[in-house]
C-alpha cells in the first residue's frame, strides 16, 4: 500500500537482527509491567489520571493499529465508534442501571455490529475516498448525537453515569477512586494488548500484513481480502467502542463532543507516532502523546499545534514513527556492553 | 409558499457561491497535487481573520480589508506551500491526508491561541438590503454571487487559454511527462496551491459580513462542506465542482427550511456517501480519473 507502512517490515527485521545478541526487551517489558502494577504507590492522583486517560486511548489506538498498521487502511472513523461506544454504555447505565461489565461488553458488541453495515459500502472505496467516507461517519454520528434529543438529550449530553460497580454474590464494591479505576483500566488495557498480540501473531495477522503489502497479490494467493478487511474494520470499531465505554464511565458524562475529529486525530498520532504495525509502539505512543501532554497540563491549543507538527514530522521525516529511535537507542546500549 | 421556495433557492445560490469559490481552489489543488487538502477551510478562516484584524485593529475600510485578508492568506500559503505542499507531489495519498491534517491543526490552533477562542463580531461589509424583483437581498449577498461568477469564468479562461492554466492541466494528467517536457512541476504545484488558498481566503472575507461572527474553529466546518462538493464535482473538475457547490448550497437551504436547521450541516456528507456508493467518480466526470 503506502510507503509509510512498507518500510515497517524491514525495520522490524533489522531490529530483530540487532537484538539477537542479548534481548533487553523482555526484561524491560517485565520491569515496565511491574512498575505499572505498583505505580499508585509513588504517583499522585494527577499523574495517575493522566495514565488512565492514556490507557483508555490505548484501546481505540490498538484498533486503529490493526486497521492502519497491519491491514493498511487509513480510517478517521475511530472517533465515531469511540462516541457510539460511550453513548451505548452511558444509555444502558443511565436508563437500565445495568452493571459495568455488561455495559462495557455491550459497547464493544454494538460498535462492532454497527461497523458491519458501515464497513460494507465504505471498504469498497479506495485510498482518499475511503478516508472521506470514514470522516463522514464522524460528522453524521455527531449530528445524530446532537439531534436525537429524546434518546441522547442533545447538546446537554448524558450525565451522572455510575462508576463501575461489581458484585459477586454477597460481596460488592464500587470502583470510585483514581487508584481503583487505574487498576481496572490497566487490567483491561493489558487484556486488549494480549488480544491484539494474539491476533497479530496468528495466521490471520500474517494475512493482514499480506493485504497491507500488496492487496492484489494477497487476493491472488487465495486470501479472502474482502472478508479480512471487513472483519478487521469491525474489530477495530469494537476496540474503539470499548475505549469509549471506559471513557464514559471514567468521566461520568458524555456529550456530542465525543464525536470529534480531535479524537480521530489523537488516535492517528498515537499509532503513527508510536510506529504503525507495532504493538509496543502504540503503547509507547499513547503514553507519550496522551499521557505526557495530560500530565504536563498542556493547553489544548498548544497540544493540537504540537500534534500538527508531529504529523508533519512523521510524514516527512519519520515514516516509521518515533519508536525506531528508541530501538536505535537500545542497540546503542547493547553495543556498549 | 412559492415565494419561500424561490427565496430559499436564492439563499442557496449565495451559499453555493461561497462554497464554489472555496471548492474550486481545493479541486485544482487536488488535480495538481493529488492530495485532498484537509486544511483548505483554514485558509477561509485566515482570510476572515485577516480582514477582521484590519478592521478591528486599524479601522480600515472593508474594501481594503478584503485585499489585506486575501494577501495575508496568500502569504501564509506561500510558507505552507514551500515547506509542506511541494513535498506532497508524487507522495502516496495517505501522506497528503496526514500532512494537510497537520497543517490544519497548526493553523487553526495558532489562530485560537493568538486571538482567543471566543466569537468575534465582524463589523464591515455592505449589509444594506436591496430589493430586486420583489426580493430583498443584502448587497453583500449579491456581491458574493457576482464574485462567484467572476471567479468561475476567470478560472475557466485561465485554465483553458493561459500558459499557467495549460501547465496545470498537464500536470494533473501526467506528472512524469510534464517533467520530461520541461514543465517545472513543483513550481506549478506551489502556484496552484497559492491560488487555491487565496481564493479560499477571498471567500472567507466576502462571507464574513453575512456570517457576522468570526472564530478560530470556523475553518473546519468549511473543510467538511467542501470535501463532499469536490467529490461530487469529480476531483479536479472545475466546472463540475461549481455545479456541485450550487446544488449543495440550494439543497442545504431547502433542508434547513423544510426539514430542520439542525440537519443542514449533514446534507453534504450524507450526499457524499451516496455519491461515493453509486458514482465514485463524481456526478460530472465521464469516468474515474483517480
Amino acid at each position: 500500500m503506502t510507503e509509510i507502512v512498507r518500510d515497517q517490515t524491514m525495520t522490524q527485521a533489522e531490529s530483530a537482527v540487532a537484538t539477537t545478541g542479548r534481548d533487553l526487551r523482555i526484561p524491560f517489558g517485565l520491569a515496565l509491567i511491574g512498575l505499572a502494577c505498583v505505580a499508585p504507590l509513588f504517583l499522585g492522583n494527577y499523574p495517575l489520571h493522566a495514565i488512565i486517560i492514556a490507557l483508555i486511548f490505548l484501546l481505540p489506538a490498538h484498533g486503529l493499529n490493526l486497521l492502519l498498521g497491519y491491514t493498511g487502511l487509513l480510517s478517521l472513523a475511530q472517533a465515531a465508534f469511540f462516541g457510539i461506544g460511550a453513548y451505548t454504555s452511558a444509555l444502558l447505565a443511565v436508563h437500565f442501571g445495568t452493571p459495568f461489565y455488561l455495559n462495557f461488553l455491550a459497547a464493544g458488541f454494538v460498535t462492532g455490529a454497527i461497523a458491519l453495515p458501515l464497513g460494507i459500502p465504505a471498504l469498497r472505496l479506495r485510498s482518499t475516498s475511503f478516508v472521506m467516507c470514514t470522516l463522514g461517519f464522524v460528522i453524521i454520528g455527531q449530528a445524530i448525537a446532537k439531534n436525537w434529543i429524546s434518546l441522547t438529550r442533545g447538546d446537554m449530553g448524558l450525565a451522572a453515569i455510575p462508576k463501575p460497580h461489581f458484585s459477586l454474590g454477597p460481596a460488592s464494591f464500587t470502583v470510585s477512586g483514581t487508584v481503583g479505576f487505574y487498576y481496572l483500566v490497566l487490567a483491561i488495557a493489558a487484556l486488549a494488548t494480549l488480544a491484539v498480540y494474539l491476533i497479530v501473531r496468528s495466521p490471520a495477522g500474517r494475512n493482514m500484513i499480506a493485504i497491507r503489502e500488496n492487496e492484489t497479490l494477497a487476493e491472488s494467493v487465495g486470501i479472502p481480502t474482502w472478508h479480512y478487511k471487513l472483519i478487521v474494520f469491525m474489530i477495530s470499531a469494537a476496540f474503539a467502542g470499548l475505549g469509549g465505554s471506559l471513557y464514559a464511565h471514567y468521566l461520568t458524562v458524555v456529550s456530542p463532543l465525543t464525536f470529534q475529529m480531535y479524537y480521530s486525530t489523537t488516535m492517528l498520532i498515537i499509532v503513527l507516532g508510536g510506529g504503525a504495525g507495532t504493538i509496543s509502539g502504540v503503547i509507547f505512543g499513547s503514553l507519550l502523546f496522551v499521557g505526557l501532554t495530560e500530565a504536563l497540563r498542556v493547553a489544548p491549543e498548544l497540544r493540537m499545534i504540537a500534534y500538527g507538527f508531529f504529523l508533519l514530522a512523521l510524514v516527512f521525516y519519520f515514516p516509521n514513527g518515533f519508536a525506531p529511535l528508541i530501538g536505535r537507542f537500545w542497540s546503542f546500549l547493547e553495543r556498549r556492553k | 409558499m412559492f415565494y419561500t421556495v424561490i427565496e430559499q433557492v436564492v439563499n442557496g445560490i449565495v451559499s453555493g457561491s461561497v462554497y464554489a469559490i472555496v471548492a474550486v481552489g481545493m479541486t485544482m489543488i487536488f488535480g495538481v497535487l493529488r492530495a485532498i487538502n484537509f486544511a483548505h477551510g483554514e485558509y477561509y478562516m485566515l482570510g476572515t481573520f485577516g480582514a477582521w484584524f484590519a478592521i478591528d485593529y486599524f479601522d480600515l475600510p472593508y474594501p481594503v480589508a478584503i485585499v489585506i485578508g486575501v494577501v495575508a492568506t496568500a502569504m501564509i500559503a506561500v510558507v505552507v506551500g514551500n515547506f509542506v505542499m511541494q513535498r506532497i507531489v508524487g507522495a502516496p495519498a495517505e501522506a497528503g491526508v496526514l500532512a494537510t491534517l497537520g497543517v490544519a491543526l497548526i493553523l487553526q490552533n495558532t489562530v485560537i491561541l493568538v486571538f482567543g477562542g471566543s466569537y468575534k463580531f465582524f463589523s464591515g461589509g455592505y449589509i444594506e438590503p436591496v430589493s430586486i424583483f420583489g426580493f430583498t437581498l443584502a448587497e453583500q449577498r449579491i456581491l458574493i454571487i457576482i464574485v462567484g461568477l467572476i471567479v468561475f469564468v476567470g478560472l475557466e479562461l485561465m485554465v483553458t487559454y493561459s500558459r499557467m492554466g495549460k501547465a496545470m492541466r498537464a500536470v494533473s494528467q501526467n506528472i512524469e511527462c510534464c517533467a520530461v517536457v520541461g514543465i517545472d512541476v513543483s513550481h506549478i504545484a506551489l502556484w496552484t496551491f497559492i491560488l487555491g488558498a487565496g481564493l479560499a481566503g477571498l471567500s472567507g472575507v466576502l462571507t464574513a459580513p453575512v456570517n457576522v461572527s468570526v472564530y478560530g474553529g470556523m475553518g473546519e466546518l468549511i473543510t467538511f462542506k467542501t470535501l463532499p462538493i469536490i467529490i461530487m464535482g469529480g476531483l479536479g473538475n472545475v466546472r463540475g465542482t461549481f455545479v456541485a457547490a450550487m446544488i449543495l448550497g440550494i439543497a442545504e437551504s431547502l433542508v434547513a427550511t423544510y426539514v430542520g436547521l439542525q440537519f443542514r450541516d449533514t446534507v453534504g456528507f450524507a450526499t457524499l456517501m451516496l455519491v461515493l456508493m453509486w458514482r465514485p467518480h463524481g456526478l460530472f466526470s465521464a469516468q474515474a480519473r483517480f
